[in-house]
């Protein structure tokens, strides 16, 4: 082993013998980083959720046409036949008045006591994935000046709304990592600090005996980064964990009303987290030990 | 002459760039103090312009009343204080000037060792001692091997795996000189190691630096157990009011020779 193998592998065996002696305040610090980064986590699994959302329905390139009261079957025949013939239009079918009403009235009495009007005939068009916004438009556009159309819905608005939530979502994401980030600072600081005086003896020793302040800070570097890494591994778990046990319970009709069903975080992004908590763990030991363990 | 320029050239190649070839080096003093100044408050120096020589080799005691330097004297070598002026040369180089990257260097070509042991409790003996070796990077097969024969010379063969807590504080001692002594530091600065031992612990430990001195190695050990001090006539630097007064040949053969006078004002055995 070379002279620097062998001070790195002292610098880990310091830091694994000094870790087992000072378990308890590690599995404190831990946790304390995993529930800050189960914070950022969590509005991160939102945000991927909603932006999941806002893509399926952005391009789900779907459209109620609702039909006049008195549309003759005829002009409906014929609009149908048109649709089915337009390019970009993949599906479209037919919602009677008491489809309609079969499909919303369950067993909701109030519901069930509206008039058949309340629930228009209507038909439901879907589009090709890859139709672009102003085609779908356009469509909208001419359908609506149709006689036997009342009214064209795109959904563009839920799209813009979800889109809306979706930036404040990541506004909110964005709030909760740099608390996250003050909260790993703070929390591994605070870690440090109680290490390094726990540890006086032992670094006093090491000054004592000419240990360079890189192989002073080493081993609280390492845990540092095992810390940060540590808690933010935790949080993930702890996050999967809960995630599955809420989407067992997701309502599939939610899911099929929704058009998507809830998804984990990426595994990119998780384990970008692991190694964000690393690099802030580490980072911050070495700027706390810059001040407290000069030679 | 061509023979003398390639023999220096050769030198020149040997050495790592701006390190010059001194020759006179190896018969230098180990240890100069030039004028050297410290104090902790304004109002009460420690050391007033203390000049002192301290040649290769050399087993010095530095002794004299509590509060008069002398542990400042051995933080100053191992750049633990800085001096406030003056120069101290440790092998030529000023310590008082190294840019702290040169410290960790510094201290690893001086042992030492101090009255409170400064062991780790919760390590092994081995780890005590090794822990000189290992932040010089030696390999760990060096390291065991070295560390065995420390621990030989200060008497606690096959105690390597003995947490030093349960040690008795002559045996703490025994330790804390291993790992003074480990690496072969040119210089063994002893802050009061035998404040803690009973007399004749003491008088073993001082056997045990003794020992360490046949081998070539510089000790300086402060204490003001004027006990010590008689057990064999060696150079003595008494510290007071901020000066160092030299007496080479021990205090039991100057007390014979000078007038009580002389000390009077050094009141050793009281300190």
């Amino acid at each position: 082993m070379d002279s620097n193998g062998a001070l790195v592998s002292r610098g880990m065996f310091g830091t694994w013998r000094a870790g087992r002696s000072d378990w308890r305040l590690q599995v404190l610090s831990i946790f304390s980083l995993s529930v800050a980064f189960v914070c950022l986590a969590a509005a991160l699994l939102v945000v991927t959720n909603v932006e999941a959302l806002r893509d399926r329905w952005s391009r789900a390139g779907r459209a109620t046409v609702y039909l006049k009261d008195g549309a003759k079957e005829g002009e409906v025949a014929a609009l149908m036949q048109a649709l089915s013939q337009t390019g970009g239009v993949s599906r479209v079918r037919r919602v009677t008045s008491d489809e309609a009403r079969r499909e919303v009235v369950t067993n909701d009495e109030a519901l069930a006591a509206l008039p058949v009007e309340a629930f228009p005939g209507s038909l439901e068009v879907a589009f090709d994935d890859s139709i672009a916004d102003e085609d779908l438009k356009t469509i909208a556009l001419k359908l609506r000046a149709l006689p036997a159309v009342e009214t064209v819905e795109t959904y563009e608005r839920w799209t813009e709304r979800l889109s809306s939530l979706l930036g404040g979502g990541v506004t909110a994401a964005a709030c909760l990592a740099l608390i996250v980030l003050a909260a790993v600072i703070s929390v591994v600081g605070s870690t440090m600090r109680l290490l390094l005086q726990r540890r006086k003896i032992e670094v006093e020793v090491l000054r004592l005996v000419g240990a360079t302040n890189g192989f002073v800070r080493r081993p609280f570097v390492l845990e540092g980064a095992t810390q940060g890494a540590l808690g933010a591994l935790f949080a993930v778990m702890l996050l999967g964990l809960l995630f599955l046990i809420v989407r067992d319970r997701f309502d599939q009709q939610l899911a099929n009303l929704l058009g998507i069903t809830p998804s984990f975080l990426p595994w990119q992004v998780a384990l970008g987290m692991v190694t964000l908590g690393g690099l802030l763990g580490a980072m911050t030991a070495f700027v706390s030990l810059r001040k407290l363990a000069s030679v | 002459m061509a023979g003398s320029s390639a023999q220096s050239s050769f030198r020149h190649q040997a050495l790592r760039a701006g390190h010059r070839y001194d020759p006179s080096a190896a018969s230098r003093p180990i240890l100069v103090f030039e004028d050297v100044y410290k104090s902790y408050r304004a109002d009460q120096p420690v050391l007033r312009g203390m000049s002192l020589v301290i040649e290769r080799g050399e087993f010095v005691f530095v002794t004299g009343p509590s509060g008069s330097g002398k542990s400042t004297l051995l933080r100053l070598i191992h750049r633990t204080e800085q001096v406030d002026d003056g120069r101290i040369l440790f092998l030529g180089r000023d310590v008082a000037r190294l840019p702290d990257s040169a410290v960790p260097a510094l201290r690893r070509n001086v042992g030492v060792v101090f009255q409170d042991f400064r062991l780790v409790p919760s390590w092994s003996v081995f780890d005590n001692v090794a822990i000189a070796l290992e932040v010089i990077g030696l390999p760990q097969r060096l390291v065991r091997t070295r560390v065995g024969e420390a621990l030989e010379r200060v008497g606690l063969a096959g105690r390597g795996a003995d947490p030093a807590r349960v040690l008795s504080g002559g045996e703490q001692q025994r330790v804390a000189v291993a790992r003074a002594i480990v690496h072969e530091p040119a210089l063994i600065l002893a802050d009061e190691p035998t404040g803690n031992l009973d007399p004749q612990l003491a008088i073993d430990v001082l056997g045990l630096f003794e020992d360490i001195h046949e081998t070539g190695t510089t000790v300086l050990f402060a204490t003001h157990d004027r006990s010590l001090l008689d057990v064999r006539p060696r150079r003595v630097v008494i510290l007071d009011e901020g000066k160092a007064t030299d007496v080479p040949q021990g205090l039991a053969e100057s007390d014979a020779m000078l007038d009580d006078d002389e000390f009077e004002d050094i009141d050793i055995e009281a300190a």
